[in-house]
């Protein structure tokens, strides 16, 4: 089988399906640079593939010509699922796209396109959640740091959103899981890859003490005899209130 | 009072405050300004939830919580031996934005007891909202309360700064009213309501003519009801609801379940707060806005209480057997919205999804419609899926059968307005 490596990103992927549209192949395999390479016998079957800005915007104005702009919004969220075996689950639903055109949204109860939506959906779940949990603090080097360890690969969708909200300062939201890390630098915001903390922050006295403000405001606003912590975890899961201030108890 | 620290000022402030049960953050759509601090999503944002499952969208505080008003269900009643202190507008501007910018919440939502007169106590309020607008250019949620008696020049420039205004009027009846609360006759709170309600209305409408006419509460204003420290009946609290969301345009009615915060007399002794009570008065208050029944439809004389056994819904379905079962590729949506378990979310995808597709049990279920209640009430492909006769008792029976999964009644969701409903229902 035809096998397309690109560089793991979004724009990458793009631009894969966009070179596999013009060989005009049919089933084919794509394979993210990032995904270590299961396929050392068929090399002379790989092709690889550039990102290439320009190239990766035709092929979403193409997609969205044909199909929607709904549609290509839940490509993009589900392919930050990092789902594994999405590339060719999406690599359906674009073929499906295609040949079906605008309607393609509305046919949720075709698996091909149930299965895309549902990732989707948990995506831009877990990214609107984490516009609430995301937990800037002060460091001494000057700037707002924020550590998370999303599930999904949410950065792209939390950035603009901080770039709307906390213009006036630099800041910085570091995924642990995948060594990335958004900067922003009072203009623009970009995408750092390979992040790794060579020391553990140093936080501003200014951070400790209103880290420690919000900790006993967040203890005293829960109503004792509305006690629930079920209903609590069911809203902040365990797993996120790792880097979250209210919840550090150290 | 000034002796006391920061910190343990702020703990006595949020003690004061967390009875208010607004926390909504939505409503209001404001990009943020380039090199400024602030912006508004129309979903709003939840933060983060505290040990009773309440979500902090934003820092709700108490400017002080003095007040010369003795309400009987107030914690900050005068006759209450509790501490008492304030925090300065600029403790407060500080603290708002120290807590903005690390992202802990989506504004502020600033309240106070009453000192000395209305006006003057509403002066006090409008002095923080507007530094924080004017001098920090703040450009994140506020909602702000406003002070019943209270000049309209003052209540107008309120308006002018936050997102959304609120009175409360507690107290579903005059008679509670004069009973708990005799210092605040009820025309003293629904004359300020109405007023906010034509500023609020007027300034959309000449926002609609012109974008750069000034805003005035673009979140619209809200209320707060208390469940369950007076006799008045749920027809009572929802024919009231009804009327605040008709007449007045009200975004919200909250309700509050009675947390005993006094041993007055006038109060009856709850054991515990009517959770379960105000549950079902939020899921009666959210067929009122979003799925197109009437107060009158979910109760009436013969039935002047909510079921506690199961949803409003429900209720209502089981006393009217002959509108079911649907057929769900041919129903109108209003009808789908009637179906005891299929929500606004999952009537939307019922009919976006039979345009393309005919629909038997196995699409409903890939669409999300959970079948446990909605089976009894619908036919998918004209096959009925409930499996029994469709009459009451037995459904009745079914309906109540204890869930297998443990503990279910702490699962309830006290407040229905999870994030990602938000989105669709238009939730404020």
């Amino acid at each position: 089988m035809q096998q397309y490596r690109f560089d793991g990103s979004f724009e990458g992927f793009l631009c894969a399906m966009s070179r596999c549209l013009a060989d005009g192949i049919e089933t084919a395999e794509f394979l993210s640079d990032t995904a270590a390479s299961e396929s050392g016998l068929f090399q002379d079957l790989m092709v690889d593939v550039a990102t290439d800005r320009d190239n990766a915007i035709g092929f979403r104005e193409r997609f969205v010509a044909a199909a929607s702009v709904e549609a290509f919004a839940m490509l993009r969220y589900a392919f930050h699922s990092e789902h594994h075996g999405i590339e060719q689950q999406l690599w359906n639903y674009v073929r499906l796209g295609l040949k079906t055109g605008p309607k393609l949204c509305s046919m949720m109860a075709d698996k091909r396109v149930n299965d895309v939506d549902r990732l989707a959906r948990s995506v831009a779940k877990e990214a609107h959640k984490y516009k609430g949990f995301v937990r800037f603090r002060e460091v001494e080097q000057g700037f707002l740091y924020a550590r998370i360890e999303p599930e999904a690969d949410i950065l792209c969708f939390l950035a603009p959103h901080f770039v709307q909200r906390i213009g006036d300062r630099h800041w910085m939201i570091h995924d642990l899981r995948r060594s990335l890390a958004a900067a922003y630098d009072l203009t623009t915001w970009r995408l750092l890859r390979d992040i790794t903390l060579t020391g553990s922050p140093g936080y501003t006295d200014a951070e400790q003490e209103c880290a420690g403000l919000w900790q006993c405001y967040f203890q005293r606003h829960a109503i004792e005899a509305r006690h629930n912590p079920k209903l609590q975890q069911k809203h902040v899961p365990l797993r996120s209130r790792k880097h979250m201030v209210e919840f550090d108890h150290s | 009072m000034t002796t006391l620290s920061l910190e343990q000022r702020l703990e006595i402030l949020a003690d004061s405050a967390k009875y208010d049960v607004s926390c909504s953050s939505g409503g209001s759509n404001r990009k943020g300004v380039p090199g400024g601090i602030g912006s508004t999503r129309p979903s709003g944002i939840c933060h983060t939830w505290t040990a009773d499952g309440r979500c902090i969208s934003l820092l709700k505080i108490l400017l002080t919580n003095s007040c010369i008003y003795d309400c009987a269900y107030c914690v900050n009643r005068s006759s209450n031996p509790i501490p008492r202190t304030a925090l300065t507008p600029d403790e407060i501007v500080k603290l708002t934005m120290d807590f903005y910018c690390r992202n802990y919440i989506e504004g502020l939502f600033l309240s106070t007891g009453v000192v000395q007169s209305a006006n003057h106590t509403m002066e006090q309020l409008i002095r923080v909202v507007r530094k924080l607008r004017v001098e920090e250019r703040f450009n994140g949620y506020i909602h702000l309360k406003i002070v019943p008696g209270a000049d309209a020049v003052l209540i107008e420039e309120a308006g002018r700064h936050a997102d959304r205004v609120s009175i409360n009027i507690e107290l579903p009846s005059h008679r509670s009213l004069q009973l708990l609360a005799p210092d605040k006759p009820r025309e003293s709170l629904i004359g300020p309501m109405r007023q906010l309600s034509s500023l609020i209305e007027s300034a959309r409408q000449e926002h609609k003519h012109s974008g750069k006419a000034p805003r005035f509460a673009p979140a619209g204003q809200s209320t707060q009801l208390i469940v369950g420290a007076t006799p008045e009946n749920d027809r009572e609290i929802i024919t009231l609801s009804e009327g605040l969301y008709q007449r007045l345009g009200m975004k919200r009615v909250y309700y509050s379940a009675f947390v005993p915060v006094s041993s007055d007399q006038r109060l009856p002794a709850l054991p515990s707060p009517p959770l379960l009570r105000e549950h079902r008065l939020y899921q009666a208050d959210w067929l009122l806005r979003f799925y197109g029944f009437s107060s009158q439809e979910l109760l009436d004389e013969a039935h002047p209480n909510l079921d506690m056994r199961f949803d409003p819904k429900t209720g209502w379905a089981l006393r009217h057997l002959e509108h079911f079962p649907v057929e769900v590729n041919r129903a109108d949506y209003q009808v789908l919205l009637r179906v005891p378990g299929i929500g606004v979310r999952s009537a939307q995808r019922i009919v976006q999804a039979r345009r393309t597709s005919r629909l038997g049990e196995e699409e409903l279920k890939r669409l999300g419609v959970v079948l446990k209640r909605a089976r009894y009430f619908i036919t998918a492909g004209d096959r009925y899926l409930g499996g029994i006769r469709l009459d009451g008792p037995q459904l009745l029976a079914r309906l109540m059968a204890p869930n297998r999964r443990k503990a279910s009644l702490d699962q309830l969701e006290l407040f229905p307005a999870g994030t990602d409903v938000s989105a669709v229902t238009g939730e404020l």
